[in-house]
């Protein structure tokens, strides 16, 4: 138990479940949605990697470990494939999921962070956002299983006929409401908001956490900028969820569930909002514990935990370390290679409208196709940073304290 | 309409109806659930008990009121009414015809009245009338006066009639009333003997569980009149200190509580204590005349508690104490004080959780922890189980009940002592003793202005040598197990058992660096003044004036005790001895401390040593002086001076310089500093440095560490710390250096009992450089006296009292204050009892007729300016020549001596400049008191021959009870008023006098009952009888004067203050203080000569 325990704990750390949750967002598109085959090219590069990890898993224990959950996903859902969307199987991974989570509040430490009243509602929506994930990507499996059978979608085939408000709408809105009534007095009688110490504007609380809205934001704190992180991002993305509209022209899939037909849409959302946005949320609800330090879901939360923070900026790496030379005074100078990164980096959306997108850009046209590109960039740069940092403990790319700048 | 088709539903309609019958039956189940759980609290519970405790004892009372007795009587006064009522049917024509008779002037009276009341506001109409044409010039302004006038004069006559009409009507009641008289007077006594049951019966329907009170107490309705309801008392200057700003306290534990202020609730155990305390007070007649029958009833009440079949638990006992604390006539009523002042914990809450309850041990709160079930009964209270949680959110819990003292500095901070706080007050004087306030700063009145608790080192060369200092320095208490020093080296966080054997190893070297530094430092920076040593000397004879003339109150001189219950000899404990007897330090091995020269000169005039020195003279002569130099040398410990010293390490001295030195120099520098002094100069500078870092100047005076600040951490504020910033290190058990396995709990009574106990505890498996580790040295404490200690921190807080509130913020009671401050200071209650505690010295006199006298009353008592020249010189007036134990010659300023004096003139609330003294009685007055006095026999024990006061003879003390002053000091010395009241009622102002109180109490009276009353007619006083009646209107006026107290005591005072001397003697230089500065010369105001004493 105690090794299990361990295990989930390293397997828990931002950098380890990054990686696997973005393999097993691969997996899954590949393997239970796109029907793809462990033999083939893409699955046989999948294994190669998965090899890659257990052979540095050698020097690097936490490696391995995530070699071992990384195999153990892959082969698994190769295996599944289709099979996954069954209800049987669903309700299977949901029981799966309940049981570990109800042996883990067996465990104190965990029954801490979890069993908060403030906590409960966040762990009830993780289930949620499992089930209703999975219900969407079970309807859209099934509609392009049908419609590569020549049929039609699902939603298509119940009739245009007109339903009356009463009863059909309004009396079913009002049992749910008598339900939801019901558990929310049943949730506020036994959960009640506790009584905590008298506020003190000399002793603030160790974490000092952000609603669970927020948390995301909160995290990304952690590996960019504050001005980055905190505006120009969360700008990006409520400008860019109401882009979406503008940019997304596909007429396909409307109206009805469907993977195939928006492959890229679905996917690329998916991505941003799971892998991304929701694993910030519940690694800064349930992952970070005083000092922002990290703490796996069974570690106990000690606060005279000190981990060194010895991030470096690229410019210190290139100029001090590489060329063993002094900091140039000038920033612009200074912080070239950075600042000739980022560039280089913005630049791949015209240099890939020049080649491999071509088809992309000249369907969606010009103005269409960098909002596109340059969104999708942005939204690319936080797990590409967060990789850096871990990799290489990289703080800043571009580091101009002069006009408080950083990327 | 026409009948349509079935609507095609997308549901089926049976299902959703279930569901909707189901869920509703769901929702109404939750709502009752969510009703019941906001309805049912805690505290409804307690209610209800107290409630039937309460209904049980009504119906108690009811039927014990309801007996036998009570019924005939009731009965009795029924078959009187049936009587007066057959009466009344006899004589009934009679009744009748006087019952019309008053119907009709009851009808007149009513028309008479209504034709006044009418034509009384017609005259006031007309009135304005004819003012109105009067103002107004018009025409018709004679015929309004003439109407204005007929009004007049008929309402005059109306009024006439109606006088008349309301005499015959109240004669006519007064007729009808005789016959229904006798009716009235039965009923209004039955009315009275069911008075008390008709209160009793409004009381149980207030409490009984009856259905009218269920109904106000349902749920939902009992917003309009509960009888269960949160009771609450709003404290609006008594503030609770939130982070940001001050609150009132609103009191709510009388919620559960109910009977904290009521008596007849009290615990067994308190009510024995209570019943005692209050028999004593009745059978010493202290107890004024009409509060006696309710005493009495009360005591009896008590008693039956005690034999009552079951103990009160609490929340429903009575406060201990009811009249010192809580009660309505106490000085902290429940309603002025509230409870969290002195208790603390969370003044609004409503629950047991919420509120702060603190267990008082460990198997409490084992008890606590269990859970009650959801419906309890009498026999789960008793349980006491609570499912009770430590609230880790509250800030200030409610104080343990071993510190609910504590909470007593909150207001009482500006006063020496608490009337009442044992414990406080023991705690307080142990702080200043031991000198916490030194090093710790506490900005309270009562820790500022107090001396360093520790002497002098400035000389330390002339009084010991370094072989001794070093040793004691290392180690106190092996040369003295009593001692105040506490031991600042070889603790447990250098040599402890958690310490690596390397680094023990080294820790030593460094300790024995450090001590030899410090012992270099000091004996290089001492002066070296020469002191002449005694020539001769008996030890013996010294041995005898030591245990005699008075050292013994303020020192000890003993190591060991006989435990009194075993008879096994053990080490002597600094519990063993009262705390004033530690004031100054124990004598065994002084010795082998010190030399005969430095002993000699001391004892004979400590302040030529050390002008601060607390020590008194005590007027030794030479050869005194030195009889008890050589006793005192002849005490001696060799062992502790053959314990061995380890030589100082150079390297280790070296390395602790070096880590002083980097702090400001570069290594390099700090090198070639190092090399370039010598060994003793590395010394002396690492001393230095130690002296800093350990404190040492906060308690005592060392050369070149004037005005440094205190080194520990300020506490005024310490018992508001919230848990969180108390470093509780690792540490959770430990042994104490008694031996004691003490257990460190996570609350904040618990750090700092522990923090006072082993103070290095909390270095415990820390990884820490040398100069980091904890610095506080260990005092030794015992368990008792740690408590005591902590009780003090804990209530040391910030939460503010308004002004008003504060205790002795007046300006009589800071006099007093400031002269209590100063006994305390030098240490007055060793000797003497002050404010009805102390004289440690006590025990030490075999023979009670030789103590130090009692200063209770002495403001009341001593002329102020006598009192000022006998403080300053206690050789002008001897009292008490037969005594032994010397009033030592103190050195006050002339500040000091006029504050005591001030102070205890405030304290028996007398002036201090009078003008009684110079009163002369009346002659006849004089001769009245001669033979009263004679009648009296006073002259057994006093004298009333003139004496010098500086120089009185000895009086024969083979009777030692009859040694008594001589009454021709009383002029010079007591007040003129006070020395009636003294003779009336000495055993009330000094418990144990032996002045016969020959002027009993009365207990009905409260006044004086005289001896002479009936004495007078007896054939012995005949002689007296005839010297007096002349001075007597009659025989008649004479016996009424014999029996007259207050007159009789009077007389005697006059006749005492005529025998008085007028003159005494200034207060000189003696001894120790320089001599006065010649006063410019006035000659004193005549004092007229009365008829010298004795001449009869």
């Amino acid at each position: 138990m105690t090794f299990l325990k361990n295990f989930v704990n390293v397997l828990s750390v931002a950098s380890i479940s990054f990686i696997l949750l973005t393999a097993i967002f691969t997996f899954i598109v590949y393997f239970n949605l796109l029907d793809g085959r462990i033999k083939s090219k893409a699955g046989i590069g999948f294994i190669a990697f998965g090899i890659f990890l257990l052979v540095t898993g050698i020097w690097v224990t936490p490696l391995l470990y995530c070699g071992i959950a990384y195999m153990l996903c892959l082969f698994g859902l190769s295996k599944l494939g289709p099979r996954i969307w069954e209800p049987k199987i669903g309700m299977w991974m949901l029981i799966l999921g309940g049981g570990a989570f109800g042996l883990s509040i067996l465990d104190p430490n965990f029954k801490l962070i979890a069993a908060k009243p403030d906590n409960v509602p966040i762990a009830a929506m993780i289930f949620l956002l499992g089930i209703f994930t999975w219900i969407a990507l079970r309807r859209a499996y099934v509609n392009d299983h049908q419609m590569a059978l020549g049929g039609i979608p699902y939603e298509k085939t119940e009739s245009d006929e007109k339903l009356f408000t009463w009863p059909d709408l309004v009396y079913t809105e009002m049992l749910c409401m008598i339900a939801l009534t019901i558990v929310m007095i049943v949730w506020s009688v036994g959960l009640r908001a506790p009584l905590e110490e008298a506020a003190n504007p000399t002793s603030s609380p160790n974490p000092a956490k952000a609603p669970w809205y927020f948390l995301g934001l909160q995290e990304m704190l952690v590996y960019f900028d504050p001005w980055l992180a905190g505006v120009v991002l969360p700008t990006l993305i409520i400008v860019g969820l109401m882009a979406i509209p503008y940019i997304d022209t596909n007429p396909r899939g409307n109206g009805y569930y469907s993977f195939r037909e928006r492959k890229w849409e679905i996917g690329i959302f998916l991505y941003g909002f799971l892998v991304l946005w929701s694993f910030l949320i519940i690694t800064g609800t349930f992952l970070r514990g005083p000092n922002w330090n990290f703490f796996g879901p069974y570690e106990y939360w000690d606060p005279n935990k000190l981990e060194p923070l010895v991030n470096i900026d690229l410019s210190e790496l290139i100029w001090v370390k590489a060329m063993s030379m002094p900091l140039p005074k000038l920033w612009i100078i200074r912080e070239a290679p950075g600042l000739i990164l980022v560039l280089a980096y913005l630049g791949l959306a015209p240099a890939l409208a020049a080649g491999p997108l071509r088809r992309f850009y000249l369907k969606m046209g010009g103005p269409r196709y960098y909002v596109g590109a340059y969104l999708f960039l942005i939204m690319l740069a936080l797990p590409i940073k967060m990789v850096l940092r871990w990799l290489f403990n990289l703080k800043y790319i571009v580091h101009i304290q002069e006009i408080f700048f950083n990327i | 309409m026409k009948p349509q088709e079935p609507i095609p539903h997308n549901y089926p309609m049976r299902k959703l109806n279930l569901i909707f019958a189901l869920t509703s039956l769901g929702l109404l189940a939750v709502t009752g659930v969510m009703v019941m759980y906001d309805y049912v609290r805690g505290w409804k519970w307690f209610q209800l008990e107290f409630n039937r405790i309460q209904a049980e004892r009504i119906q108690q009372e009811l039927t014990s009121k309801n007996d036998a007795e009570t019924r005939k009587r009731l009965a009795g006064i029924e078959r009187d009414m049936k009587a007066g009522q057959v009466e009344i049917a006899r004589n009934r024509n009679a009744y009748l015809e006087a019952q019309k008779a008053l119907d009709e002037w009851e009808g007149k009276h009513y028309a008479a009245d209504q034709n006044y009341r009418f034509a009384k506001a017609v005259l006031d109409a007309k009135r304005y009338e004819l003012e109105a044409a009067t103002v107004q010039h018009r025409h018709d302004v004679k015929e309004r006066q003439r109407e204005y006038d007929t009004r007049n004069a008929h309402l005059a006559q109306l009024n006439l009639t109606l006088q008349e009409v309301t005499r015959n009507r109240d004669a006519a009641r007064a007729r009808v009333d005789t016959f229904l008289k006798r009716i009235k007077q039965l009923e209004d006594q039955k009315k009275d003997l069911t008075a008390n049951a008709d209160l009793l019966n409004k009381q149980l329907r207030g409490v009984a569980m009856s259905s009218d009170n269920m109904i106000l107490n349902a749920p939902m309705l009992d917003f309009i009149n509960p009888t269960l309801k949160i009771d609450q008392v709003v404290l609006n200057d008594l503030f609770i200190e939130m982070n940001y700003m001050s609150v009132p306290r609103v009191d709510r534990c009388m919620t559960c509580h109910r009977a904290i202020d009521r008596p007849g609730f009290e615990s067994k155990k308190e009510a024995e204590r209570l019943a005692a305390e209050l028999q004593t007070k009745l059978d010493r007649n202290l107890v004024q005349p009409s509060k006696r029958a309710e005493m009495e009833a009360r005591v009896a009440a008590l008693r039956r508690i005690v034999d009552g079949p079951r103990d009160m638990m609490n929340p429903f006992r009575t406060h201990p104490k009811l009249d010192t604390f809580v009660g309505s006539s106490s000085p902290h009523p429940l309603l002025e004080m509230g409870c969290t002042v002195c208790h603390r914990g969370q003044d609004r809450a409503t629950e047991f959780g919420r509120a702060g309850h603190t267990p008082m041990s460990l198997r409490m709160e084992q008890r606590w922890k269990k859970s009650m079930p959801f419906f309890p009964s009498v026999k789960d209270y008793e349980k006491r189980n609570w499912g009770y949680e430590v609230n880790p959110f509250l800030d200030t819990p409610m104080y343990p009940r071993e510190h609910s003292e504590a909470g007593c500095l909150k207001c009482h901070s500006g006063q020496m002592e608490v009337g009442e706080g044992e414990k406080i007050n023991k705690a307080t004087h142990m702080v200043e003793l031991y000198g916490c306030h030194a090093c710790h700063k506490i900005s309270n009145w009562r820790f500022t202005d107090l001396q360093k608790p520790g002497p002098s080192l400035e000389g330390i060369a002339e009084k010991t040598t370094p072989a001794f200092a070093f040793r004691w320095i290392a180690n106190p208490t092996h040369f003295r197990p009593t001692t105040r020093m506490p031991s600042f080296f070889y603790q447990r966080n250098m040599i402890g058992p958690d310490v690596s054997a390397s680094e023990r190893a080294q820790n030593i070297k460094y300790q024995d660096a450090e001590i030899h530094a410090i012992v270099t430092y000091l004996f290089s920076k001492s002066t070296h003044r020469a002191w002449s040593a005694p020539t001769g000397g008996d030890a013996a004879r010294g041995k005898e004036l030591v245990n005699s003339i008075g050292c013994m109150g303020c020192h000890i001189a003993q190591d060991t005790v006989k435990d009194e219950k075993t008879g096994v000899v053990r080490v002597a404990k600094r519990d063993d001895f009262p705390l004033e007897r530690h004031f100054g330090f124990n004598l065994t091995g002084v010795g082998s401390k010190t030399n005969p020269a430095w002993i000699f000169n001391w004892v004979k005039n400590p302040k030529a040593y050390d002008p601060l020195a607390p020590m008194p003279s005590l007027r030794l002569s030479e050869s005194e002086a030195a009889d008890i130099t050589a006793y005192l040398m002849s005490l001696q410990k060799p062992r502790f001076m053959q314990e061995p010293v380890r030589p100082p390490s150079a390297s280790a001295v070296r390395e602790l310089a070096k880590a002083y030195l980097v702090n400001t120099l570069t290594d390099v520098d700090a090198n070639t500093k190092l090399r370039s002094m010598s060994d003793h100069d590395q010394l002396v500078y690492l001393g230095q440095r130690s002296i800093e870092k350990y404190g040492c100047y906060s308690c005592h005076d060392i050369k070149g560490f004037d005005g440094l600040k205190p080194i520990g951490t300020e506490l005024t504020v310490e018992g508001s710390k919230t848990l969180h910033l108390f470093d509780f290190g690792f540490a959770h058990d430990y042994e104490a250096h008694d031996g004691k396995h003490e257990h460190i709990l996570h609350t904040v009574p618990s750090w700092v009992y522990t923090k006072v106990r082993s103070p290095r505890v909390y270095d415990d498996k820390r990884a820490k450089p040398y100069n980091d580790k904890l610095k506080m040295p260990n005092f030794h404490l015992s368990p008792e006296e740690a408590q005591l200690v902590t009780s003090v921190v804990l209530g040391l807080t910030k939460e503010k009292v308004s002004e008003n509130r504060l205790a002795s913020r007046d300006a009589r009671h800071r006099a007093v204050e400031e002269m209590r401050k100063i006994v305390s200071q030098r240490n007055c209650r060793a000797c003497h009892v002050v404010n009805r505690a102390g004289r440690a010295i006590g025990p030490m006199i075999a023979d009670t007729n030789f103590l130090p006298p009692d200063l209770t009353p002495q403001g009341g008592r001593a002329q102020s300016p006598w009192l000022f020249s006998f403080l300053k010189d206690p050789t002008v007036m001897k009292i008490r020549p037969w005594m032994n134990v010397r009033m030592p010659t103190f050195g006050f300023s002339d500040h000091e001596a006029a504050t005591i004096v001030s102070g205890f003139a405030a304290e028996g609330n007398e002036p201090q400049f009078e003008t009684m003294r110079y009163e002369i009685p009346p002659q006849q007055n004089v001769a009245i008191g001669r033979e009263v006095y004679a009648m009296l026999r006073c002259a057994q024990c006093h004298s009333t021959t003139p004496v010098d006061p500086a120089n009185p003879p000895l009086p024969n003390v083979a009777d030692a009870q009859s040694l008594a002053p001589n009454l021709t000091l009383s002029k010079l010395r007591l007040r003129h008023d006070w020395i009636a009241d003294w003779i009336r009622r000495p055993g009330e102002m000094i418990p144990d006098t032996r002045m016969p109180a020959n002027f009993p109490r009365d207990p009905e009276t409260g006044g004086f009952r005289s001896p002479l009353a009936g004495a007078i007619d007896t054939p012995q006083f005949a002689g007296h009888k005839a010297a007096l009646l002349p001075y007597f209107a009659n025989e008649e006026a004479l016996r009424k004067t014999m029996g007259d107290a207050v007159a009789l005591t009077n007389y005697l005072r006059d006749y005492i203050w005529s025998v008085g001397l007028n003159q005494m003697r200034n207060p000189g230089a003696g001894p120790v203080t320089p001599a006065p500065q010649p006063q410019p010369v006035t000659p004193p105001a005549p004092v007229q000569q009365t008829a010298r004493a004795g001449s009869r």
